[in-house]
């Protein structure tokens, strides 16, 4: 496999696009799609002509056009003589849509492919859309039967981890105000207010013992990568980002094992980490920001000490202090994560990667990590059942 | 008189199930069962291994022989969660305790929490029961405290 580089990204600030609005008609979808996949290109420095392959990251049931990827190709005029797909992958969606990118021009199928993200799904109310996510995150026959929505199982690790742990609510909260620090940085993050632990604390209870400002909210967004050869960035003059490698783990369960394990404990995320490190031939020490799949404050948590970024029954701590925020040791979720950059699922990972690429190219203002060289970004799916990691290296 | 230690308390519930599961010719023992106060599943008749769901091939070793059996319907509560944004489906129900059991067999499993909440608890003693509802039974586990 030779070595890919993303050599242009686009990406609209996540927000509310599909709800109608009163005196305001929404953009579509593929609107939005068009327009970061033109920003994108254009970062390129290339045209619509060297675009050979479209891979877009599945989008849910709620975005209304079907066969996304082949009416987005049609829409702009786009052919292929590599492939034009959807994947899907959970929440790891857009991290294996793209991965597929990647490996495209890593195998040489291609020489430049794009990959696309447009998730819509705030036109759609809460308890519909939960009618649809229920289906996702469980047995449908056995789990989803009893109302399991999928944070309800976030809820269970963060109080088994405060159980196991001594940790309080409060302690786990602070990830949601380092985050939002972070975001309020981030002219792509849908919250951008500063808020306060006490502000955390006050919001009514989503699922126990998480609430409003501790789960994500509801989002849209659209993302767009151009990948190119590492040779073709190279030759292009233009700063660009290496993907150094890949890592992924799926550890056998949906959602929970039939048998007692360690709900605290994310393997999957731990050995997809360490293979992509061990191929880079990099350790954490070497990484300048993390950019994490983590839907909820505890998820934060489990996910960085599971990988080894701070001791476990910590990571809470990690928040608190400042050693994960941007200015500290182990900058994770610089854009604000899901719970202030703001969360379209499908859409998610490829905004984790845009700001690995922000931070590794030295263009993240003022929430740029200090020696950034390197990072690194994690999807996942179900309850991080599985992992996905990418090691990411600029060249400005 | 022998007790049966697998039989489960039947609760009555007014309404149809929520999200009502659907029935195959092979999970139709579990649910005949369980309207009976029984939990069952299947063990593998090559490795032994108790599956839940129960299924008609061993995620170890993929044998097709099983035999079905009564669980012993106790355990531990493993951690557990109040919904209070909930489903469409489920809008009936207001909000509704959750909960991952791990029941004395060895088996996890995750279902409808009843009884006194204050004493839901990581670790808590808990023991299995049916809901009975119009159209069908749901499992559910409640707190051995809760008991009258």
């Amino acid at each position: 496999m030779r070595t890919a580089a993303i050599l242009g990204y686009g990406a609209v600030p996540v927000g509310i696009y599909q709800r109608v609005k009163d005196g305001s008609d929404p953009p579509l979808e593929h609107e939005l799609a068009a327009k970061v996949v033109l920003d994108a290109v254009a970062m390129a420095g290339l045209g619509k002509h060297d675009l050979d392959g479209v891979v877009v990251a599945h989008p849910g049931d709620h975005t209304k056009q079907g066969y996304f990827h082949t009416f987005l190709t049609a829409y702009l005029g786009l052919t292929s003589h590599s492939t034009v797909m959807q994947v899907l992958g959970n929440g790891m969606t857009a991290g294996l849509a793209f991965d597929e990118g990647l490996r495209l021009v890593g195998t040489g199928e291609t020489d430049c492919v794009v990959v696309i993200a447009a998730h819509y799904e705030s036109g759609t109310p809460t308890a519909d859309h939960l009618d649809y996510s229920i289906r996702l995150t469980g047995d449908v026959d056995f789990q989803s039967i009893f109302g399991a929505v999928p944070i309800a199982w976030y809820a269970m690790v963060a109080r088994r981890y405060m159980h196991d742990f001594g940790v309080t609510r409060a302690q786990i909260a602070e990830v949601a105000v380092k985050n939002r620090r972070q975001a309020v940085l981030n002219p792509l993050a849908q919250y951008r207010t500063p808020i306060t632990l006490d502000d955390v604390l006050a919001q009514r209870m989503i699922v126990e013992p998480l609430g409003l400002l501790e789960v994500p909210g509801r989002a849209d967004g659209a993302v767009a990568l151009v990948i190119v050869s590492e040779e073709r960035a190279r030759r292009s003059g233009r700063p660009h980002v290496l993907v150094r490698s890949r890592g992924f783990y799926h550890e056998g369960q949906h959602q929970i094992a039939d048998r007692p394990v360690d709900m605290t404990d994310y393997q999957s995320i731990r050995l997809a980490t360490t293979a992509a490190m061990q191929r880079a031939g990099v350790t954490l020490d070497d990484i300048g920001s993390f950019q994490v799949y983590a839907p909820c404050t505890i998820v934060e948590v489990v996910a960085t000490e599971s990988m080894g970024l701070f001791p476990r029954g910590t990571g809470w701590a990690a928040a608190a202090d400042g050693r994960s925020a941007f200015d500290g040791t182990r900058p994770v979720n610089t854009s604000g994560g899901h719970l202030s950059r703001g969360h379209p699922p499908e859409a998610t990972p490829l905004y984790d990667v845009v700001e690995a690429c922000l931070q590794v190219l030295g263009r993240a203002g003022d929430r740029q990590v200090a020696n950034g060289r390197l990072g690194m970004t994690v999807s996942e799916l179900g309850n991080y059942n599985a992992a996905i990691a990418h090691i990411l290296e600029g060249r400005p | 008189m022998t007790v049966d230690i697998t039989r489960m308390p039947i609760l009555q519930r007014a309404g149809r199930r929520p999200f009502p599961p659907r029935v195959s010719a092979f999970t139709r023992p579990f649910w005949d069962a369980l309207s009976d106060g029984r939990l069952m599943t299947t063990s593998c008749a090559r490795c032994q291994r108790l599956s839940f769901p129960p299924k008609p091939v061993c995620r170890e070793c993929w044998s097709q022989d099983f035999t079905w059996r009564a669980l012993e319907p106790r355990g531990v509560l493993y951690s557990f969660t109040r919904v209070h944004v909930v489903p469409r489906a489920f809008v009936a129900d207001g909000l509704y305790d959750i909960g991952i059991v791990d029941l004395t067999d060895g088996v996890r499993l995750m279902c409808r929490l009843m009884g006194d909440a204050t004493q839901f608890a990581p670790d808590a003693s808990v023991e299995m029961m049916v809901l009975t509802y119009d159209d069908g039974p749901l499992f559910a586990a409640r707190p051995v405290a809760s008991l009258p």
